[in-house]
């Protein structure tokens, strides 16, 4: 038998983390979930995921960045694909931020919320060849 | 700055020596701290380095006039209470004084009384401009904060229910009837819709208090109207209305924010899906001339009636549309005119009922700055 593909979820908003728990589950894969960046770094090491989501804002604005930063300054985690889910609408008091051009690749930005079918498909994307 | 409590600090810029120190003499007794000049530049000097709380300059000195030293002084230290001290003679002046920034005169010769009367006025009405102020700025960084706190307390649990709504639909929507997953559908809607309405009012917010972050540059409307028809092609087509365009390619440039006019553009076009039935025609069509580019959007729908005309772009003022499905946030229109104002522009509108509604959007053409060499 195959084994599952392991996700990790970092996001604060435990809901959140629920509900697309829910469908990556239901779409056959072991989904892990952290609710702060540190947390979410550790388990980066200890699980070694297949592909990891990351929220953008959390409890401190760049929270998301910095475990992005952490997990790509790791052998593994270089080409790890990851994403970036963002409520941050773009006009908001954030919308100054610029990532430095040095800044670690992201696979995908996601909007929240995200429909089923769209974020199913884009992890079968980056997940086909491995 | 030390944190003990400071005597208000008094300048007195005379050429009389004798009214600098009778001046001082009741000021200091009355419990103020006193500074004097003797001539307009060593009094600005001091004014400067000082910061005093309160100023009295003769209006006769040689050199520099009482009257320029009041205008350095209201735009140099624009909190310091400037008086001017006069003659008979000169209450003319006296008012073109004020009309510079003095907050009062005071006609020689004066009794210490009138000076220790009008210094403490002076003193309160400080006090109070400075308290004004302070709750002014105090009340738009609230404004600014709560903007901030809304966007995203008011946002997420939106967001998150979306998202438990799409999780339902995944993981137990074949097993759901038909009514049960329109329901889901329904609701859904409708929680986008106050998503949209909060996203609006965050936005119209934002335009009232300068913190709506815009881009403007030089375009050309063409490049903008093309983008908003491709965005709102598949709409129409799926509604069954004809989206048509008539853009010339030599619109003159304009100055202005591509994202903030995308979305004025696909508001109005998207609102004309809203009052028009298939087989309708929207067309959108720009002409200018020297000073103006003119965009034209149009549709063949069911119009506004004439008296409902003037509340079209007030808040939450809702014409009713033929599918009761389709409800917007109420606050497109009066983000489109916002927009539009902040582009120096104009939007109207004409209608005729059964007929259908123009939507008029007047652009100034920006002013180019003469280039070098040949034209």
């Amino acid at each position: 038998m195959k084994t599952k593909k392991k996700l990790l979820l970092v996001d604060d908003d435990r809901d959140f983390l629920f509900a697309t728990k829910l469908i990556l589950e239901k779409a056959g894969y072991e989904v892990f979930m952290a609710e702060d960046g540190k947390t979410g770094v550790e388990m980066w090491k200890s699980i070694m995921p297949d592909l990891v989501i990351i929220d953008m804002m959390m409890e401190t604005w760049g929270e998301g960045f910095s475990v992005l930063t952490k997990i790509r300054a790791t052998d593994a985690g270089r080409n790890t694909p990851l994403f970036m889910l963002s409520a941050v609408d773009l006009q908001g008091p954030y919308n100054s931020y610029e990532p430095p051009p040095e800044f670690p690749m992201l696979n995908k930005v996601l909007h929240k919320p995200i429909k089923a079918d769209e974020l199913l498909g884009y992890i079968a994307q980056e997940l086909k060849d491995k | 700055m030390t944190t003990e409590a400071k005597q208000p600090l008094i300048l007195v810029i005379d050429d009389e020596e004798a009214l600098r120190d009778g001046c001082s003499q009741v000021l200091s007794k009355t419990g103020y701290d006193v500074l004097t000049a003797e001539n307009g530049n060593e009094g600005i000097k001091l004014a400067r380095e000082h910061l005093p709380d309160m100023v009295f300059v003769d209006l006769k000195m040689p050199n520099l006039s009482g009257m320029e030293i009041i205008e350095i002084l209201s735009h140099d230290i624009p909190d310091t209470v400037l008086v001017m001290i006069t003659g008979y003679a000169s209450i003319v002046s006296a008012v073109e004084a004020m009309k510079k920034g003095a907050y009062d005169y005071l006609p020689k010769p004066f009794s210490a009384d009138q000076l220790r009367a009008l210094t403490h006025r002076g003193l309160e009405h400080r006090r109070l401009k400075m308290e004004t102020r302070m709750l002014r700025e105090e009340k738009d960084q609230m404004q600014k904060n709560f903007i901030t706190f809304v966007s995203h307390e008011m946002r997420s649990p939106l967001v998150v229910i979306r998202q438990y709504m799409e999780t339902l639909k995944m993981i137990a929507g074949d097993r759901f009837e038909q009514d049960v997953r329109e329901i889901i559908e329904r609701c859904s809607n409708r929680v986008e819709g106050l998503e949209n309405l909060v996203e609006h009012w965050l936005d119209i917010s934002r335009i009232e208090n300068g913190t709506f972050a815009e881009k403007k540059a030089s375009l050309s409307l063409s490049s903008v109207l093309y983008r908003s028809i491709e965005e709102m092609t598949p709409l129409c087509r799926k509604r069954g209305i004809s989206l048509k365009a008539d853009i010339p390619d030599n619109l003159p440039e304009i100055l202005g924010d591509e994202e903030s006019l995308v979305r004025v553009f696909t508001n109005i076009i998207g609102n004309a899906t809203k009052y028009t039935s298939s087989p309708g025609v929207i067309s959108v069509g720009a002409q200018h001339d020297q000073y103006y580019v003119i965009v034209n959007i149009s549709d063949t729908g069911i119009g506004i009636s004439h008296d409902k005309i003037p509340f079209i772009f007030e808040p939450f003022f809702r014409c009713k549309g033929q599918d009761e499905r389709v409800r917007g946030s109420g606050l497109g229109l009066t983000f489109c005119k916002k927009i539009m104002e902040s582009h120096q522009g104009d939007i109207s509108v004409s209608s005729k009922e059964g007929e259908g509604t123009i939507f008029m959007l007047k652009f100034p053409v920006q002013i180019q700055a003469k280039k070098t060499g040949p034209a």
